[in-house]
């Protein structure tokens, strides 16, 4: 008897959730309503029965002999090479953008081209000059990630306070100590958030690239189950896509919060 | 791809943060260029000087880089014949009509569901977390679904887009919503306001801004997706123009669709800015 209050005074103190919960029970019903009761067809959308199937048949057996492990390992190998590469370059280029107008003119018509252009536009005429292994790839993800890069860092540098910097030079700082301890810190912020808006970017990019041109990762094994009408595939596929991303950006969150401490408390 | 402001506005999840961050947020509506000018006109001639450098010199093959005279007169040739029977007038309406189609379905559902959420705890309950699972999922990754699920068709295009640029409004909207200062809201109270009249008057308007700069972010990803799902499946458009001169190893038509995509995503993002900076005049002034 005493559990039934308890049960109720709990359900009160989830507050807000509750909505969610029943939100998330009635999609969920529905999703299993629709499949199990045959409302709609296995192959465009699966049961969550056949879902988990699916999942466990990807992780024993694999697909295409690579299991779902080593497509995902391969998509995150690539997205990490063209991101690191990228985003170094980006960074490096934008500090010297935000630190010199002249490096400014000179770079940034090419920056603002490239930024708004469709990256898969150029990744075909890559594949045409470079063949189709890892080199467009990751030579796609490179251009993917530095513009991103290159203007978060190019805007931390604006932002820094001119009078940290002057109060740093009235202390006889010499320009390289302003850089190193002043400039640099201050735009730290700004870059690591241009680093997670570039993860986002080239891990999306990198996607679409392995579902139009590549043989292996996660991107590839989506199309190519999708050819073949294997819809749990596809959604399993979909799901480990969201989570990787997910994972990554919590990831450089972390390591964002680690080193940048000193963020907001201006 | 994104703004500095943007960059901000999409990072900007956690209410406590939007509250924080709500001065940081006041766009430079104008990305004007600094530093003079005539270093920007050389590195854009300097890059076609060494373009046409490798070509006359024939570092690398013909087939593979063209020259910018060849190109050029492609270009003319695309503009009045057409390549494969479509011009390139045909295939640039056809990437912006499933571009804008997409967008503005995602706006005029995403920005009131956006609001709603960020207005009322409840709904913002009962339907964050679908929009939250959705923003991080790469688009291209559910067309091959849309495509078994609506055919090959704009239909399923016009849905990918659809999907692209909705969590990303939505997002917006609802964090727009959160940049209200509660002072405001709480003076249109004591001075007599309605509910409605309150959020009409004081928290629409705050979140405009806001409302903009996702409606630019979205923009863009909608226009890179969208030249992403022309490769994959479509009979005209300039992501198709590309992907079909590939197989023939056109190059000279690859280089006019990167360049047309480049300019028209250009133009595309400051036509946002000028609507941004004509409507939400009050962006930036407290």
């Amino acid at each position: 008897m005493s559990a039934i209050p308890a049960l109720g005074s709990l359900w009160r103190a989830l507050g807000e959730r509750r909505v969610t919960a029943v939100s998330v029970l009635v999609v969920m019903l529905a999703w299993v309503g629709a499949t199990e009761g045959g409302l709609v067809d296995d192959l465009f959308l699966p049961s969550p029965s056949s879902l988990w199937d699916g999942f466990l048949d990807l992780v024993e057996n694999g697909y295409k002999s690579r299991t779902i492990w080593e497509h995902a390992g391969l998509s995150l190998e690539r997205v990490l090479s063209g991101f690191v590469t990228g985003a170094l370059v980006g960074t490096f280029l934008g500090l010297a953008m935000g630190y010199n107008r002249k490096v400014e003119a000179f770079f940034s018509p090419l920056i603002e081209f490239l930024r708004p252009l469709p990256q898969l536009a150029y990744l075909v005429l890559l594949i045409v000059w470079f063949g189709i292994d890892e080199t467009p790839q990751i030579i796609l993800l490179f251009l993917t990630a530095l513009p991103v890069s290159a203007i978060a860092a190019m805007d931390g540098v604006k932002g820094v306070s001119v009078l940290r910097m002057q109060a740093a030079r009235s202390m006889g700082a010499s320009e390289w100590q302003v850089f190193r301890y002043v400039v640099f810190p201050s735009a730290l912020h700004e870059i690591f958030t241009g680093a997670r808006l570039a993860v986002g970017v080239v891990y999306a990019t990198l996607i679409a690239a392995e579902i139009i041109a590549g043989s292996t990762g996660l991107g590839w094994m989506i199309l190519d189950a999708g050819r073949f009408l294997r819809s749990d595939y596809v959604f399993v596929g979909i799901l480990a896509i969201g989570i990787m991303g997910l994972l990554l950006d919590r990831l450089l969150l972390a390591i964002e919060h680690r080193v940048v401490h000193w963020a907001g408390r201006d | 791809m994104l703004d500095s402001d943007a960059v901000k506005g999409w990072l900007v999840w956690g209410r406590r943060q939007v509250r924080r961050s709500a001065s940081a947020l006041r766009d430079r509506a104008e990305t004007g260029l600094h530093g003079p000018h005539w270093l920007s006109v050389l590195s854009v001639v300097l890059v076609f000087f060494a373009w046409w450098f490798v070509h006359a010199f024939a570092l690398v093959p013909e087939v593979l880089l063209p020259g910018p005279g060849e190109v050029g007169a492609t270009f003319i040739d695309i503009l009045r014949n057409g390549y494969r029977e479509t011009t390139l007038w045909q295939n640039s309406a056809a990437t912006l009509w499933r571009c804008g189609a997409g967008f503005l379905l995602a706006c005029l559902t995403g920005v009131p569901l956006g609001l709603a959420m960020g207005y009322r705890p409840r709904v913002r309950a009962a339907c964050d977390y679908i929009v939250q699972f959705m923003r991080p999922l790469p688009p291209l990754s559910y067309l091959i679904l849309l495509i078994l699920w609506l055919g090959t068709g704009d239909a399923s295009k016009i849905a990918l887009l659809y999907l692209t640029a909705f969590p990303i409004v939505a997002s917006s909207a609802m964090a727009g919503v959160w940049t209200t200062k509660l002072e405001r809201i709480q003076a249109a109270r004591a001075l007599g306001a309605s509910e409605t009249q309150v959020f009409r008057y004081v928290v629409f308007p705050s979140a405009l801004p806001l409302i903009f700069t996702g409606g630019r972010i979205a923009l863009a990803a909608a226009f890179s997706t969208v030249v992403a799902a022309e490769l994959m499946a479509a009979t005209d458009g300039l992501g198709w123009m590309v992907f079909s001169a590939s197989r023939f190893l056109r190059n000279d038509v690859i280089i006019i669709g990167i360049i047309v995509l480049g300019i028209l995503g250009m133009v595309l993002s400051r036509l946002v800015l000028v609507l941004d900076s004509r409507i939400v005049h009050w962006r930036g002034v407290e």
